[in-house]
């Protein structure tokens, strides 16, 4: 089982989300993706995203702006 | 000078009068107990956001009396007025005790009150107006008992909206009833829609459209549930904040003329018919400052300033006028903020006006600075002379300031063109480079100047259900499969060119992405491939206020 890091700072949408689906497709099922987002837009985006791509969504928090999603991969 | 009211307009008006004038003798005459509180702030102390009565309720009628030498006749309530006599008749609350009193000067301050209509079970216990301290006391009592799991409020406009919220924050599972098709009328279908969204993902029910027919209740007399038609919702406790009326009984009965929106008729200077008596505050009408036209906006705002003006003309004699209002307003919802003035689209075409429309998101601050939040701006103008008729902006970020720029330039008949060159604050903490307002005007003007043809969010839908329009969603894949209009086409703008054989050629096509911007750029791209019938979505996706799949 693999962890992957993304660092998405700066980048504005759809960028921090073409990333992780980019990671995704290269991940395995089990597969944990961390990414930092300072994209306000990302929030709403990765919940849609694992909502429809069934994967889970283990944590989401925002800290001093930015945007940690952690996320497994199903 | 006689006043009658006490809480913004009439102390205000008694205050400066007094500065004005320290001779001058000054009675304000108050049903209420409390005097010049913070009627705006009720809804944060029934959360406990505002956390002490007396932060609510500043000054007390001593306090008056002291430092300033006016007189506070709180807990007597005027009764009568006769304009011949220059006389007002009042009775004490508690005792019964009958006087009057005669008066030079007059002011009308008698605000508006809530109208909860004869309604089946009204009279049961736990159902209440938001308008006075005491009302907002008996909420809070109840909201600390625990006791209510769920409540309803009744009216979707500020008061309503931020009870709703200060409610939801602790802990109860809130209704809002709402007998218009939309929630706070000051605003246009699609940005209205967008608030109410947002508003349901925090975790309020709305219900629009729906009026309330009862009350039903306990075996203790408590309320239990509201009664839209056949359906009861279970509530423990009510708020009714489904609008208010000004208070114009005795003025009415005294001969003071009524204008058409049901306030006290008064002209610039805050004066009635009769000389010698001003009217100011929520009880008074206001003029629309862009179409002169008689309108009544109940604000804490437009009431300082008319008891103001009030109170200086008395001594001074007719030395400041308020030439009208715009109907500027603004309001936290959870980390929403709405803001808006002048004219709604939709009030500006019924009115006549060439009014044409663009909705831009843009960010409050540089996007590279963090804590910058989305804003969404609703600019609405005259085609034919480019005169900015009003502004709706919604957002998470900074709102007051773009719309009290724009509430500025309209209040100086400012232009499109003036607005794109104003030379505003900036720096990333602060703004964009080109602020939100800027951009809005510039893509404005582009679309005035016949640059691209939009489609706004309500058209398209009614375009899309009629199957007269299909979206062309040049956004990547990811991003359309995130959420896109239901029976959009996706061809990300690089494969334009080599996927065009797949846009039909019998239907308006309406480019769409995240914001407008990409779909702007490739307007031309699909000009030289033939089409001609083409859109851009206003707004784009983020500003959809529909289903998206």
């Amino acid at each position: 089982m693999a962890e992957y890091e993304i660092n998405a700072r700066g980048l504005q949408c759809p960028g921090p989300i073409v990333q992780l689906f980019n990671q995704s497709k290269k991940a395995q099922a089990g597969d944990i993706i961390k990414i930092e987002v300072t994209d306000q837009g990302f929030k709403k985006d990765v919940q849609a995203w694992c909502k429809k791509t069934g994967c889970d969504l283990v944590d989401l928090k925002e800290e001093n702006n930015v945007i940690y999603a952690t996320i497994k991969k199903n | 000078m006689v006043i009658i009211g006490g809480v913004a307009a009439g102390t205000k008006a008694a205050s400066k009068a007094k500065r004005e004038n320290p001779d001058l003798e000054v009675v304000v005459i108050t049903k209420e107990k409390d005097i010049s509180y913070a009627g705006c702030g009720l809804p944060y102390y029934i959360g406990g956001v505002i956390h002490e009565r007396h932060e609510l309720v500043v000054r007390k009628p001593e306090d008056f009396k002291n430092d300033q030498g006016i007189d506070i006749l709180n807990e007597h309530e005027a009764t009568k007025i006769d304009p011949a006599a220059k006389t007002v008749t009042y009775e004490a609350k508690n005792t019964g005790d009958v006087k009057t009193i005669s008066y030079d000067y007059l002011v009308l301050a008698m605000g508006a009150s809530p109208t909860l209509p004869n309604l089946d079970g009204k009279e049961l216990k736990n159902i209440h107006t938001l308008r006075t301290v005491p009302d907002a006391e008996a909420i809070r009592r109840l909201v600390d008992s625990g006791e209510i799991k769920e409540a309803v409020v009744v009216g979707a406009g500020f008061i309503g909206l931020e009870a709703a919220e200060n409610l939801h924050l602790k802990g109860i599972q809130v209704t809002v009833v709402e007998f218009a098709p939309l929630i706070l009328s000051g605003y246009d279908e699609e940005m209205s829609l967008l608030i109410k969204n947002y508003l349901v993902e925090q975790g309020l029910n709305i219900k629009t459209g729906v009026g309330v027919t009862g009350f039903v209740g306990d075996d203790k007399g408590d309320v239990s549930g509201v009664k839209t038609g056949e359906e009861t919702i279970p509530a423990q406790l009510v708020v009714w904040a489904g609008g208010v009326k000004p208070n114009v009984k005795i003025a009415k009965e005294a001969g003071i003329v009524i204008g058409p929106t049901g306030a006290i008729a008064v002209n610039e200077y805050q004066e009635t018919n009769i000389p010698g008596i001003y009217a100011a505050g929520d009880c008074a009408e206001n003029t629309n400052l862009i179409t002169k036209e008689k309108v009544w906006f109940a604000m804490g705002s437009t009431a300082n300033k008319t008891g103001r003006i009030t109170g200086l003309n008395i001594v001074r004699g007719r030395k400041e006028s308020l030439p009208g209002v715009l109907g500027t307003s603004i309001v936290k919802l959870f980390e929403l903020h709405a803001a808006r003035t002048g004219l709604t689209e939709k009030q500006a075409v019924e009115k006549g006006y060439n009014a044409v429309s663009v909705i831009v998101p843009g960010n409050d601050k540089a996007h590279y600075y963090p804590g910058y939040r989305e804003i969404i701006t609703k600019l609405i103008a005259d085609s034919t002379d480019g005169k900015i008729l009003g502004v709706q902006v919604i957002g998470e970020g900074q709102v007051d300031k773009p719309v009290d720029i724009i509430a500025a330039l309209i209040s100086c008949n400012g232009t499109l063109e003036q607005l794109s060159r104003l030379d505003l604050a900036y720096a990333p903490p602060f703004s964009m480079a080109m602020s939100t307002s800027i951009l809005a005007a510039n893509v404005l003007r582009n679309k005035i100047e016949g640059k691209f043809k939009g489609m706004n969010p309500t058209e398209l839908k009614k375009a899309i259900d009629n199957n007269e329009a299909i979206v062309l969603d040049v956004r990547t894949e990811i991003e359309h499969f995130l959420k896109a209009v239901p029976g959009s086409i996706n061809i990300p703008d690089k494969e334009l060119e080599v996927r065009a054989n797949e846009i039909p050629k019998d239907k308006k096509i309406v480019l769409a992405c995240r914001v407008g911007k990409r779909a702007y750029m490739i307007l031309s791209r699909l000009k030289k491939l033939g089409f001609t019938d083409l859109y851009i979505m206003d707004g784009g996706i983020a500003c959809y206020p529909y289903e998206l799949i």
